[in-house]
Formats: C-alpha cells, sequence, structure tokens
C-alpha cells in the first residue's frame, strides 16, 4: 500500500499528464468521425457568442463583397421567378410562397468559417429554436456548402463539404450518372467525384449538380465543373476533379433548407416501420 | 509570488484574445495562422509546481479547441508541451536553471529564440499529427509544422521581444 502511494506521488505529473493526453487524444479521435462530436464543440452560447462578436467586428471587412453577391443573386432569383411568373396564371403566381412548397430556406449568418484543416466545419447562428436540426442541407448563393451537423438552440454547426468526413451524392448534369462527392484535403476550390463507372460520359466543362438521391439536398442545386478527369483502379472508375461554384473561403450569409417530406423520404428509403 | 499570479492570469486571458481576435483571422497564404497561445506554456514561472501547468495548459487548449472545432488537438499538444519543457529547459539554460532562478523574459535573445523554437517543435508536431491523423501523410504534418511554425516563431519572438524587461538589441 505504501508502495502505491509513493508511486503515486512519485509519478504523480507523469500520470496526471498521461491523464490530460488520453482525455485530449479521446475528443480528437471522436471529433474525427460525423455525428460523434458530442463535448468538444462550437455550439456552445458562450463559445458561439464570442465568435458572433468576433465576427460583428471582421463582417465590416467585406462589406462591399457581400453587398455584390447578394446582388447577383437578387438578379438571378428576379430572373427564374419572372421565368416562373411566365408559366403560371393569375392568381397562382402568389401560391408559389404557401405550404405546398416542398423546400422551405432559413437564412443565417456565417459567425465561424474554416477552410485551412482537414476537418472544416462552419459555425451559423441559427439553431433547433428556428427549427434547425441535424442533417439538413446548406447552400450559398453559388451552390451547396455542407449539412448540419450539430443544432444547439441558438447556433448550428455545419459540417463543410471540405471536410474528410462528408460524402455527398451528386450527378452529372444531363445524364443520370451519380457518384460520391469527397474532398482531398488539399485544395479549397476543388472537390473529387469518385466512383463513377467507366460507362459514364463525362467530359471536361460538364456540371455537377446535388443527386436526386439525397435527404438533404433538393435535386439540381449546383456544384460545380469537371476539372479534369481520370480513369482509376485500372480504368475500372473514374476518379474527376470538380472545381467548385462556390467561393468556400468567403462566405457571408448562407441558406438552410428544410425539406417538407423528408422524414417519408428517409421511412421509404430505410423501410424502418413502427417509426411513429 | 501574488505578482505572478497576477501576471500569468493576465498573460493567459490576454493570449487567449489575441489567439481568437487576430491570430485566427490572419489566415496568411490562406492557411497560416500562428498559434501565439503558446507562449503562457513557454513564459511560465519555471520554479511553480508542473501540475499546475498542466492543468492550465490543459485549459487553455480545450477553449481553442472548443472554438476551433478541433476536438482535442490543442489541448493534446498543449499538454505535451508543458510535460517537455522541464527537458528543453535544461537544454537551453543548462542543468542548474532552477537553482539560478532564471526568467525566459530577462535571458538574452538566443536564448530566448532557442527555446521558443524548441518548444514550438514539439507543440506543432503533436498539434498537425492529430490534425491530419494520418501516418501516409507524414510528410504534410511536417511540411505545416515547418511552415507555421516558422510564422508562430516570428510572431512570438517578437512579442516576447516586446514585452521583455531587458531593453536591450
Amino acid at each position: 500500500m505504501q508502495n502505491i502511494i509513493n508511486f503515486l506521488i512519485k509519478y504523480r505529473n507523469l500520470l496526471l499528464y498521461l491523464f490530460l493526453m488520453i482525455l485530449s487524444v479521446a475528443f480528437t479521435v471522436q471529433s474525427h468521425s460525423h455525428h460523434r462530436n458530442m463535448f468538444i464543440h462550437s455550439t456552445g452560447n458562450l463559445t458561439s457568442s464570442m465568435l458572433k462578436s468576433r465576427s460583428d467586428v471582421y463582417s465590416y471587412f467585406h462589406l462591399s463583397e457581400r453587398n455584390k453577391v447578394l446582388q447577383r443573386e437578387n438578379a438571378v432569383l428576379r430572373m427564374q421567378l419572372l421565368a416562373a411568373g411566365d408559366t403560371l396564371l393569375g392568381e397562382e403566381t402568389t401560391r408559389i410562397f404557401l405550404d405546398t412548397v416542398p423546400y422551405r430556406i432559413m437564412p443565417a449568418r456565417v459567425i465561424k468559417n474554416d477552410f485551412h484543416k482537414r476537418d472544416n466545419y462552419i459555425t451559423i447562428d441559427i439553431g433547433t429554436n428556428q427549427g434547425i436540426k441535424n442533417d439538413m442541407g446548406v447552400i450559398a448563393a453559388n451552390g451547396i456548402v455542407g449539412l448540419i451537423d450539430k443544432a444547439g438552440p441558438k447556433y448550428a454547426r455545419v459540417i463543410s463539404v471540405l471536410n474528410s468526413n462528408m460524402s455527398l451524392n451528386a450527378q452529372i448534369k444531363g445524364t443520370s450518372t451519380i457518384g460520391s462527392l469527397v474532398w482531398t484535403g488539399k485544395d479549397p476550390y476543388v472537390m473529387n467525384l469518385i466512383d463513377v463507372p467507366r460507362l459514364a460520359k463525362v467530359k471536361k466543362g460538364d456540371t455537377i449538380i446535388t443527386g436526386l438521391q439525397s435527404t438533404s439536398f433538393p435535386p439540381d442545386i449546383m456544384i460545380g465543373t469537371v476539372k479534369k478527369v481520370a480513369l482509376i483502379d485500372t480504368g475500372s472508375r473514374y476518379d474527376i476533379e470538380v472545381k467548385l461554384f462556390n467561393d468556400l473561403t468567403d462566405l457571408g450569409y448562407v441558406n438552410v433548407i428544410k425539406m417538407r417530406d423528408e422524414r417519408a423520404r428517409k421511412r421509404v428509403d430505410t423501410l424502418i416501420v413502427g417509426d411513429e | 509570488m501574488n505578482n505572478d499570479i497576477v501576471l500569468n492570469t493576465l498573460r493567459f486571458i490576454g493570449l487567449l484574445l489575441l489567439q481568437f481576435f487576430v491570430m485566427d483571422q490572419i489566415l496568411f497564404l490562406g492557411y497560416i495562422n500562428p498559434m501565439v497561445y503558446i507562449l503562457f506554456i513557454v513564459l511560465y514561472p519555471m520554479s511553480n509546481k508542473r501540475w499546475t501547468l498542466l492543468f492550465l495548459s490543459f485549459a487553455l487548449g480545450i477553449i481553442i479547441d472548443t472554438y476551433q472545432d478541433t476536438g482535442g488537438a490543442h489541448a493534446a499538444a498543449a499538454v505535451t508541451l508543458t510535460y517537455v519543457r522541464p527537458f528543453l529547459l535544461k537544454l537551453v539554460f543548462g542543468e542548474s536553471y532552477l537553482m539560478r532562478n532564471v526568467k525566459v523574459m530577462e535571458s538574452s535573445l538566443d536564448r530566448i529564440a532557442l527555446i521558443i523554437g524548441l518548444s514550438i517543435v514539439v507543440h506543432h508536431l503533436v498539434y498537425y499529427s492529430l490534425i491530419i491523423f494520418n501516418v501516409v501523410q507524414v510528410l504534410e504534418i511536417l511540411k505545416l509544422t515547418l511552415v507555421v511554425g516558422i510564422a508562430t516563431f516570428f510572431v512570438s519572438f517578437v512579442l516576447t521581444v516586446l514585452f521583455s524587461k531587458k531593453a536591450s538589441l
């Protein structure tokens, strides 16, 4: 007994070091897997309000760029609205904004944005109080941004597409060829579309959009253009480099997409009966 | 002694705020953010108990991990740096650094540079190993350690010299 106590006293620093080290490595390992990062995250009230005040200060430096982006987005939306208005008759134009729309869009401000790490996360200033739930899709003016990963009451964390744990369903526009969109961790402007079969017709300059399989994103959301096409695995599959439309290094405002039929679709997809 | 506590508390908060509001927004060349908070560990009084610094560096690291969403990588790196600090001090200031009551801030410039440099190597290696978390990408780990290390070194050295009581250059 005496020996054990002596041992503990003698090596107390080493033991304390090992304990703290194991604890922090455990946190790190956990943070490398999607949805399991429970303890150390940036959606707590104190952390998020700090991030918010930092973003308040720095957002002044980007006001004119943000304005330009918003103006451009407005112009695009106005064009779409005019095109839609053409095909609708009279009163029906107003119904577009009723409950029957399959997607709801909630605007949010980015209060923290990472893009220089391997696993990047974005923090936004809306949370469960505004109806945000896990796995909702997040888009910006020019295309996809990520998925809600952890929703706190007032803030939510978005797992950016620039994250090694992310894998999105994507499709080549004009065909029904699908693949998985992943990030290799090097260039924040480029992602890779993998698992595309050899028989697919793909060439440089093709547009990549979100696929129909996704339960988070509506189909036909823009992702990027094909930059380079290469056959891998002795020519059985394509590895396609995709240049993103969105500049993820410069995000001011994003939109969170809420799908009306999400639960119904998930239930059909997985055929879980008696869920509710 | 009391003075030490006040000074170190101020340093803890000051470096944390500096890291949060200034250093993490630099993004030099798109990815280089100096990790200046390690100065707290480097400059901590040598004669104090080691376990207090272990707890303090863990707290410092976890706070930074919280807002950077890095899990526990900063905490692990900071705790490791604290644990090896006595060996580094022995290397730089000689065996009897404890007897002579050496203070990093009051020593000569080359020694300040050396202790900061060695600390950065230890800290950044652990940090980037945990962040990248893939043995295959050793080169990437070393590259980031070197490039970000230089940035951290530059900022930390300037800060230390700026605040050092011996205004000699």
